[in-house]
């Protein structure tokens, strides 16, 4: 439905994407996982038909969106990583002007959209939060039913209510067939939705997994805090991988082993148990070491 | 063209464009009803003019005040309506191509289904459009001007108005393409404006320069406002067929210039 083959683009400041290749099949949801600055917006505006390649190629529908700009566009629904609108309008007149470039006359499904996201559509936009022009902006990718779904960091700005409306709604057009292309820099947004990710690192792919596969392979730390500096002593010396410890707390990293970690910390009086979100190379730590112990 | 795109850039655009528009609809009225009171001491201007080195009277068309359409041709087609339409074409075309590619509104035009050739073409025609409603208003306010406040006590031959009116249109139609062109391949608003403005203004002063002194009259050759003279279409010189055709055509080769070139470029959207 959506392949990227080969795609190389450099920049004047040497930094760019090196022959990235991928395929999203059709009814599919993919992940493009990385962190900020590693070619995600880049592939994805190469996919846009934004900027000619320096070689390789993205097609949608089996059309080249370089030489077919203009056209292929007809399947595809897309929200911007940046939203920007055009001044002076408010949220619904932006979308009934977008309607009309996209030809879609149906505004029914606009209208359900708009009353799932929750928002005053008749705001004008230079008054709208930044989540409010997500939700604009995600109204906007939708409402004229497009085949492929192209979102680059969608979620950003939403509260975790609107998120998970979010979730559910891709998941209720993924049920009806429709593809999905998704970028963000954190694996917990999207590992809810996808079926498949691609990891991106400095313009380069490093893998494309399952996202169960890299659900094991994602490495979480816990902090522990027990009630006793014994207990703590104790479970340090388990043969868990400790990260560290200081008094009671001992904080340890857990990578696909949790019933082990959870048998071991029950053994014991527990005080406090926190969760460190880490970026994206902490989590695949392994996986970006192994593969650069490769290269 | 894309219609809805049109609409949409009308409606964005048509207020500034109607404030020029009846800015200048009312500066032209105003010459007409000075005029009379000027006609009274035609001859003593010209001696006052006399009195001044020739170059200056050249530069600011100061000559002809017998006639009413050669005294507005002087005072307003050579000066204050020139620079309006400059401000308007830097500015608008300005707008509607490198402001969108700046801010990343262009991501979304281009995300529907309409090449980039159909949303140049359609940017090039709103800013057409504007200089067409300001051009127009100016015309029927010159007309109208005419009528009420002119009656038939004064020269005035409507035929050799509206040539002059056609030919501030058509400089403008080459300006707003040149200033359309360096939009259409900018990246950064404040750039495209800081460089159409340093060519259309460039181009003003040169033509001004090579008016002011015989010596560097060659300066006036460099620049496209020579192939526009109002002092001459109105001092009942020939049709200036050759001035009219080069100015279709510098806009015409820049509006394709600007579409060929943006349809081919790397956008930062």
């Amino acid at each position: 439905m959506l392949t990227v083959e080969h795609l190389t683009k450099t920049f004047a400041n040497g930094k760019g994407i090196k022959d990235v290749s991928f395929e999203v099949r059709r009814g599919e949801v993919f992940g493009f996982l990385g962190p900020n600055g590693a070619g995600k917006s880049t592939t994805i505006r190469h996919i846009m038909g934004f900027m000619k390649p320096d070689a390789g190629r993205a097609t949608v529908n089996g059309l080249d969106t370089w030489l077919s700009q203009g056209k292929v566009q007809s399947a595809i629904g897309y929200l911007p990583g940046e939203i920007a609108f055009i001044e002076g309008m408010t949220g619904r007149g932006f979308l009934d002007f977008l309607s009309g470039m996209q030809r879609a006359q149906d505004r029914r499904r606009r209208e359900a959209l708009i009353e799932r996201l929750q928002f005053d559509a008749n705001t004008p936009i230079r008054k709208m939060s930044k989540g409010m022009k997500q939700k604009v902006g995600i109204v906007a990718s939708l409402m004229h039913d497009p085949e492929v779904v192209i979102l680059d960091e969608p979620t950003s700005g939403l509260d975790p209510l609107m998120q998970k409306v979010f979730v559910e709604l891709v998941l209720e057009e993924k049920a009806k067939g429709k593809t999905f292309l998704m970028s963000s820099h954190s694996f917990p947004e999207i590992e809810r939705t996808c079926d498949r990710a691609a990891i991106i690192r400095d313009g380069a792919i490093v893998t494309i997994a399952d996202i169960r596969e890299l659900q094991r392979m994602q490495r979480k730390l816990f902090e522990v805090t027990f009630e006793t500096e014994e207990e703590a002593s104790a479970f340090a010396a388990a043969g868990l991988a400790v990260e560290s410890r200081e008094g009671n707390r001992v904080r340890v990293a857990v990578q696909g082993d949790y019933g082990r970690f959870a048998e071991e910390t029950a053994r014991r009086r527990v005080r406090n148990i926190d969760v460190f979100t880490q970026n994206l190379e902490d989590i695949f730590m392994e996986y970006y070491d192994r593969r650069g112990a490769k290269g | 063209m894309s219609v809805a795109l049109y609409k949409q850039m009308m409606r964005v655009n048509l207020k500034g464009i109607l404030n020029y528009a009846f800015g200048s609809a009312f500066y032209i009225l105003l010459m007409f009803w000075l005029y009379p009171g000027i006609a009274q001491n035609t001859a003593a201007l010209d001696d006052i003019v006399a009195t001044m080195p020739a170059g200056v009277g050249r530069a600011f068309s100061l000559s002809g005040f017998d006639s009413a359409e050669a005294f507005i041709s002087g005072e307003y087609y050579g000066l204050i309506l020139v620079l309006i339409l400059a401000i308007v074409s830097v500015q608008l075309s300005t707008q509607l191509m490198a402001r969108l590619v700046d801010r990343g509104a262009m991501a979304y035009l281009l995300s529907t289904p309409t090449t980039r050739v159909r949303i140049a073409l359609t940017q090039a025609c709103v800013l057409v459009s504007g200089l067409l409603i300001i051009m127009g208003a100016t015309t029927l306010a010159g007309f109208a001007g005419k009528a009420w406040l002119l009656s038939d006590r004064y020269a005035f031959d409507a035929g050799s108005f509206a040539v002059l009116n056609a030919a501030a249109f058509l400089l403008f139609f080459a300006v707003g393409g040149i200033a359309f062109l360096v939009s259409a391949v900018s990246n950064d608003e404040k750039k495209a404006l800081g460089i159409s403005g340093l060519i259309v203004f460039g181009f003003y002063s040169l033509d001004l320069l090579g008016k002011l002194a015989d010596s560097i009259a060659w300066m006036r050759d460099l620049s496209i406002f020579s192939l526009y003279r109002p002092g001459e279409i109105a001092g009942g010189g020939a049709f200036p067929a050759l001035g009219f055709a080069l100015l279709a055509a510098i806009g015409l080769a820049s509006f394709a210039a600007a579409t060929a070139l943006f349809k081919r470029r790397d956008l930062p959207l």
